[in-house]
């Protein structure tokens, strides 16, 4: 046996948490397209749908990024906000909505990198907080979160900011091959964050300072630089969700998206992934953030409201972490052994810590 | 002179909260405030502090023994305007209590009893990390209130309520007339009750073992589920009471208001000298903190400084707060290791 039990198991569970994911998913998919028939299964709801999943999504892999250094990021929302306000107001006063041409394009690209970039700095005053100050992570992003949206208060005297141009305004109204243009820079920012944290050394010493910052300092990481690094990114992450945002609603406000905190860390959880470090799946993330876009949009089309939605967020966000601390925590094992002595030919028990002769049973689901 | 200054106990002086420090700043932001605008030595001031400290200082007891355990609450602002609402729409609708308001208050305390076992059962029962188990009752409560409690700005109160919300215990004959609510005497009770609880019963010193380590709390005989248990059903029942006192004072029952002002509070406890990882923090400190915020509030106002800028200010006050915190902590430890490496 020449790997360690505990993590062929880990591994195992996480792929089956990912395998029921996605049946999580196909139920609720078919669930609404019989519900809400002949509305959900639509070309017409799927396009809204994905407007509407690719602000949520990036903010769930900003949180995601987070997680997986054992923090979280509370400031996501406000941050995303001050991108868009950037923005916005710097079209406003460039009155770029009169542009036309190479003009307008050229605007776009330059004040959409101001305000991405704008956002980004935020992160680095998370990452100082975090790393030089060392505030932990809920207060620092906790602080940050009030402090910005209070400048954004500020800055727009409570108001929401108009005056886009066209060219911008298809980058969250467009559709590509009938492919609205949000989900494809979503699913574009989940590739690059999958490459992110699976392909680089960065990546890699993210997971381990979640893992253990103990263990990983002692290995030689400069633990404070991965963490500014994890919160300069996930600010970026929320910088282009703010981006997106603005485009898509043609306007910029301090107070949108309060809400999306608990909604991406429900994503998060959903998706499996571990809010105390080591573990994170971009591939959850996303399937977590398709099929919540799915139960929002099922159950307005079934008639219930926004406030039914809350409910039901809160209710998968406890049901889910409670089934995994349920079943990971200390009934797992037990349970194992149970099975494995009522019937000793049954299907496919994992191994146990405490039988190390068990032999490693690959995921046959997938 | 010198060695009158050396005699004077700086560590008792500065509280074993920061309380001192905290003192001070009210006096510094008081003498400021005060030189700049001449309205702010009024009674009216400290009226409207009083005011609008009230109800805060009784959810920042909520936080604070959540937060001494070594958990955060962000649910507290949804129980309490759940309790305060759905007791005006309870009582409209039967008539139960309508003469006499600390019915209401019964009542609602029970609604924050039934949401605090709501958290218990996520924080104790499931185990879930506190801040994620929060949030999520936190929907789960808002969401319930707004679908199936009501949406409606209820201005018609029950006589019994109406009353105590026009109940004034001082009221200040300056420019405009201030008053202040009766409901601060309750305040300030349950702000002895929990002082009390903390520091001498047992359960009270259970709060402080866990949130400095669960597991030695565990091994030294406190009964840690059940603790928890109490906190949050306390937590939920201080909350709610809040709650009532918020409706009852503002005359007109939102239930749009008060979620997603948490961080006020949470930062008065933090401000107050409670630690995030548990096992610190008091009363004094936490009332301190309350009154220091509303100050805060209300002197912008008074130097002419846009409401707008209540929110970062808070933002503001709680990083530095946090970060002279931090930074204290941080020298402590390295005073600790030269004491250490210096020989015997």
């Amino acid at each position: 046996m020449s790997r360690l039990p505990l993590e062929d198991l880990r591994s195992l569970l996480a792929e089956r948490s990912l395998v029921r994911l996605i049946a999580v998913a196909i139920g609720v998919f078919v669930l609404f397209s019989v519900l809400a028939s002949p509305y959900f299964f639509s070309v017409i709801n799927f396009q809204s749908m994905g407007f509407q999943v690719a602000e949520v999504g990036l903010l769930s892999l900003a949180v995601m990024l987070s997680m997986l250094t054992g923090g979280i990021d509370l400031s996501i929302v406000s941050i995303a906000a001050v991108a868009s306000l950037v923005t916005a107001q710097l079209f406003r006063a460039t009155d770029a909505q009169a542009a036309t041409g190479m003009l307008a394009i050229g605007e776009t690209v330059a004040f959409m990198a101001v305000g991405l970039l704008v956002g980004t700095a935020c992160g680095v005053l998370n990452g100082l907080l975090i790393t030089r100050v060392r505030i932990t992570p809920i207060l620092a992003t906790l602080g940050t979160m009030q402090l910005l949206n209070g400048l954004a208060i500020v800055l727009t005297g409570g108001e929401a900011l108009y005056g886009m141009p066209d060219a911008f305004l298809t980058i969250g109204t467009g559709n590509l091959l009938a492919v609205p243009i949000p989900v494809i820079v979503l699913l574009l920012a989940a590739v690059l964050t999958a490459a992110f944290i699976n392909r680089t050394g960065t990546g890699l010493r993210l997971k381990l300072v979640g893992a253990n910052p103990v263990a990983a300092r002692y290995s030689g990481l400069n633990n404070d630089r991965v963490l500014m690094m994890t919160y300069i990114a996930s600010a970026l992450l929320a910088s282009v969700a703010g981006v997106i945002i603005a485009a898509r609603s043609a306007s910029a406000s301090a107070d949108y998206g309060a809400s999306y905190v608990l909604l991406s860390i429900v994503i998060t959880m959903l998706a499996g992934v571990n809010p105390n470090g080591g573990y994170a799946t971009v591939t959850g993330v996303v399937i977590a953030a398709f099929t919540l876009q799915m139960v929002a949009s099922g159950m307005n089309q079934i008639g219930w409201n926004a406030f039914h939605y809350l409910i039901v967020q809160g209710v998968i966000l406890i049901a889910v972490i409670g089934l995994n601390t349920l079943t990971e925590e200390y009934d797992l094992f037990a349970w194992i052994r149970r099975l494995r002595a009522r019937s000793p030919d049954d299907a496919s028990p994992p191994p146990g810590p405490d039988r190390p002769g068990a032999e490693p049973v690959p995921p046959t689901e997938t | 002179m010198r060695r009158a200054l050396a005699r004077v106990p700086w560590n008792r002086l500065r509280g074993e909260n920061n309380e001192g420090i905290l003192v001070l700043s009210i006096v510094v932001l008081a003498v400021v405030v005060g030189s700049l605008s001449p309205r702010f030595w009024t009674l009216s001031t400290l009226l409207n502090v009083g005011t609008n400290s009230l109800e805060n200082v009784v959810f920042a007891m909520a936080v604070l023994i959540v937060i001494v355990s070594g958990g955060i609450d962000v649910s507290f602002m949804a129980i309490g305007i759940f309790a305060g609402y759905a007791v005006i729409v309870l009582t409209n609708a039967t008539g139960f209590g309508a003469d006499n308001a600390w019915i209401g208050f019964g009542v609602a305390a029970v609604i924050g009893l039934g949401l605090g076992a709501l958290n218990a059962l996520a924080v104790a029962g499931l185990r879930l990390p506190t801040l994620i188990a929060t949030l999520g009752t936190q929907g789960i409560i808002r969401g319930t209130m707004l679908a199936f409690i009501g949406r409606k700005v209820l201005p018609d109160y029950p006589p019994g309520i109406d009353q105590l919300s026009t109940t004034y215990l001082v009221t200040a004959h300056d420019q405009i007339q201030t008053r202040l609510s009766v409901l601060i005497i309750p305040s300030i009770l349950i702000c002895i009750a929990v002082s009390l609880l903390l520091r001498y019963t047992l359960t009270g010193r259970g709060i402080f073992a866990i949130g400095g380590d669960p597991e030695a709390a565990r091994r030294a005989g406190f009964p840690v589920v059940g603790i928890k248990v109490f906190i949050y059903l306390l937590a939920g029942v201080l909350a709610a009471t809040a709650g009532m006192m918020h409706v009852t004072q503002v005359r007109l029952a939102n239930p749009y208001e008060l979620v997603g002002g948490e961080l006020d509070v949470i930062a008065a406890v933090v401000l107050g000298g409670a630690s995030i990882f548990g096992g610190k923090g008091s009363v004094s400190g936490t009332v301190l903190g309350v009154v220091l915020i509303a100050m805060i509030k209300s002197s912008l106002v008074l130097i002419g400084v846009p409401g707008a800028w209540q929110r970062a200010a808070v933002g503001a006050l709680l990083l530095i707060g946090v970060s002279a915190q931090a930074l204290a902590a941080a020298s402590r430890r390295r005073r600790a290791v030269v004491l250490t490496e210096e020989p015997a």
